[in-house]
């Protein structure tokens, strides 16, 4: 277990080096840019060596424990991240807002015990991960549109505009916010239908109005709300980066405050 | 005239703020099904009639879905899913059993809850419980569950099966699942006087390990006034905390049984003798209880899940694929 925490803790220094390095190239305006994707993807590999340690060792996937959950968590959004990053070279300034959230993330896992945890029956089924990987990229689209939509807030609040200067439009960062927002709801609406086809095998039911699928559920209906609304009121980017900033914390609190709440068998975060 | 007001009336049902509304409405719906006891399929029976009305009418007023075919097949597969919904809250079944082992289910449930209209065939899904396992893991963790079960078709012909995790039995459309609850069951012969057929028979006591402490129950020998209550002490660990364990009926265990004033320690094979009778104890079973779940719409609601996702998924491509992602301003 030794060498799977020394591993984690060296991924989230380099995690924790790229993130200040994203926030000194805005305030500098400096370009950095290959150097912090270069780190990144360095932490991921380290990172994913860690949980495949730990995989390996316990037979079971990183969905058990809040350190598990946590753990895979902070790889599967920076991995995310990292990929948009890579293909978007006109958003990659947007870093310095998405890598210090990360840092949150970060603090609470290494806070976590890393004890392992007994793995229900009702867990060992590969619908399961299917459910967890849908519910990740999910929350990764939906992490990179809060990156766009944090630079329209900081700019309408006054705060870098200079400093985000070079990246594109408001309504351009709206529009891309809107994209990932779209396959957020793509795969939000895959994570459901795959957590019912596990629920009906585990449990004898596909749909219980459990806490985390009712919350869930309220979070397929705010995205559906907020895509809909930006196709009927064509609202101003600062309305529509709030709508996707609502969402995430709605999407936040479901898959890591419900969990803490629920006194049923479907504890898991994603 | 009329043409005129209808298809007046139809644009403002299929209105897009509308939608809007009813999205609120249905969230809404949703946080106050969860903070209050109501049944929630009654709470969103409304908001969900409404999104009905509402994307019928915008499917058939908005002209948008002729030009998009993926919009339209996204719409068309959410108002399938509502339909379904609404067929599935009228006829599915959910419900609770205990059956012992070398006993059969015969149609017997202990609770239950159903759409008005189910078709109640039941007696269709007999099957005979055989043994069953259920490993424990260090820390009274359970485990696996292994199900024995024996069932008959409509030709006569006879079919095992093992169920358990992930594997429900499933007869006349309805799905049989094991449960965590499960306890112990002992197992009596009633033997009248007045030359009637012996009965056989289990009791099933509270549910293992959970009422550990609680194994006693109170019941009437059937066809008599006699009321016997029963605890059972266990003289042996059946879940060891500390190891890998199997849960299976003690062999070192007595029967306390109190009836009529008197009290009595039985072991397997002893009698109590009644002014109309004798009750024999046969031996300690175990019994299972199981979770029974009918919908027949389950594998319609999926074909039409998988339908609005890729109708979704065909939108937005064509969508997003008319101006490329990293188009400049």
């Amino acid at each position: 277990m030794e060498r799977e925490i020394q591993l984690l803790w060296l991924a989230v220094v380099v995690y924790v080096i790229a993130g200040s390095l994203a926030i000194f190239a805005v305030v500098l305006g400096k370009r950095p840019e290959k150097t912090i994707l270069g780190l990144l993807i360095s932490a991921l590999l380290i990172h994913g060596v860690s949980i495949g340690l730990r995989w390996i060792r316990l037979d079971h996937g990183p969905y058990l424990t809040m350190f598990e959950i946590l753990s895979s968590n902070v790889f599967s959004l920076l991995f995310v991240f990292a990929l948009a990053y890579w293909r978007y070279r006109a958003i990659r300034p947007v870093a310095a807002i998405v890598l210090p959230l990360m840092f949150i993330m970060m603090g609470w896992l290494m806070l976590s015990n890393p004890n392992p945890g007994h793995l229900p029956p009702t867990y060992d089924t590969t619908w399961l991960v299917i459910h967890i990987m849908f519910g990740k990229v999910f929350l990764g689209a939906v992490l990179v549109a809060v990156g766009m939509a944090g630079v329209v807030l900081l700019r309408a609040a006054g705060i870098g505009e200079q400093k985000f200067a070079r990246l594109p439009s408001d309504r351009r960062l709206d529009d891309l916010a809107y994209r990932f927002m779209a396959l957020g709801f793509i795969f939000e609406s895959l994570m459901l239908i795959a957590g019912a086809i596990w629920a009906q095998d585990a449990w004898g039911r596909y749909w219980a109005w459990d806490p985390l699928e009712t919350w869930s559920f309220v979070n397929w209906i705010v995205l559906g709300f907020a895509l809909h609304l930006r196709i009927t009121l064509k609202p101003a980017p600062v309305w529509g980066a709030l709508l996707v900033m609502a969402v995430f914390i709605l999407a936040f609190l479901t898959f890591f405050g419900v969990p803490f709440i629920s006194q049923t068998p479907h504890q898991g975060a994603i | 005239m009329m043409v005129t007001d209808m298809h007046t009336w139809l644009l403002r049902l299929a209105s897009l703020k509308l939608t809007l509304v009813i999205f609120v409405f249905f969230c809404a719906s949703v946080v106050l099904a969860y903070f209050t006891q109501w049944s929630p399929a009654w709470i969103l029976a409304l908001p969900f009639s409404l999104f009905a009305v509402n994307l019928t009418a915008a499917i058939l007023a908005n002209p948008a879905f002729r030009r998009q075919p993926g919009l339209l097949v996204f719409h068309l597969a959410l108002l399938a899913l509502i339909v379904l919904l609404t067929i599935s809250r009228l006829t599915y079944l959910k419900g609770h059993l205990e059956v012992s082992d070398g006993e059969s289910f015969t149609g017997e449930l202990t609770e239950s809850e159903s759409g008005p209209l189910h078709p109640w065939h039941l007696e269709q899904a007999r099957f005979l419980q055989k043994n069953f396992t259920i490993d424990y893991a260090p820390g009274l963790n359970r485990d696996r569950t292994r199900s024995q079960v024996v069932w008959q078709d409509e030709k006569g012909g006879t079919h095992k099966a093992i169920i358990g995790d992930h594997y429900p039995l499933i007869l006349a459309g309805y799905r049989f699942y094991t449960t965590h609850n499960k306890g112990f069951a002992p197992s009596f012969i009633w033997y009248p006087t007045n030359g009637r057929a012996p009965q056989q028979g289990t009791i099933h006591l509270p549910s293992y390990p959970a009422h550990e402490y609680q194994q006693a129950l109170s019941w009437n020998i059937p066809g008599t006034k006699h009321e016997v209550w029963a605890l059972l002490e266990i003289d042996e660990v059946v879940l060891d905390e500390n190891r890998k364990s199997e849960f299976k009926a003690p062999e070192k265990h007595r029967l306390v049984i109190r009836y009529n004033g008197q009290r009595r320690e039985l072991r397997p094979g002893a009698s109590v003798l009644f002014e109309d009778g004798r009750l024999k104890y046969e031996g300690l079973r175990v019994w299972m209880g199981y979770a029974v779940f009918y919908d027949w719409t389950i594998p319609w609601l999926l074909s039409a899940c998988v339908l609005t996702v890729l109708g979704m998924g065909w939108h937005f491509w064509r969508k997003f694929a008319a101006r490329p992602w990293r188009a400049e301003d």
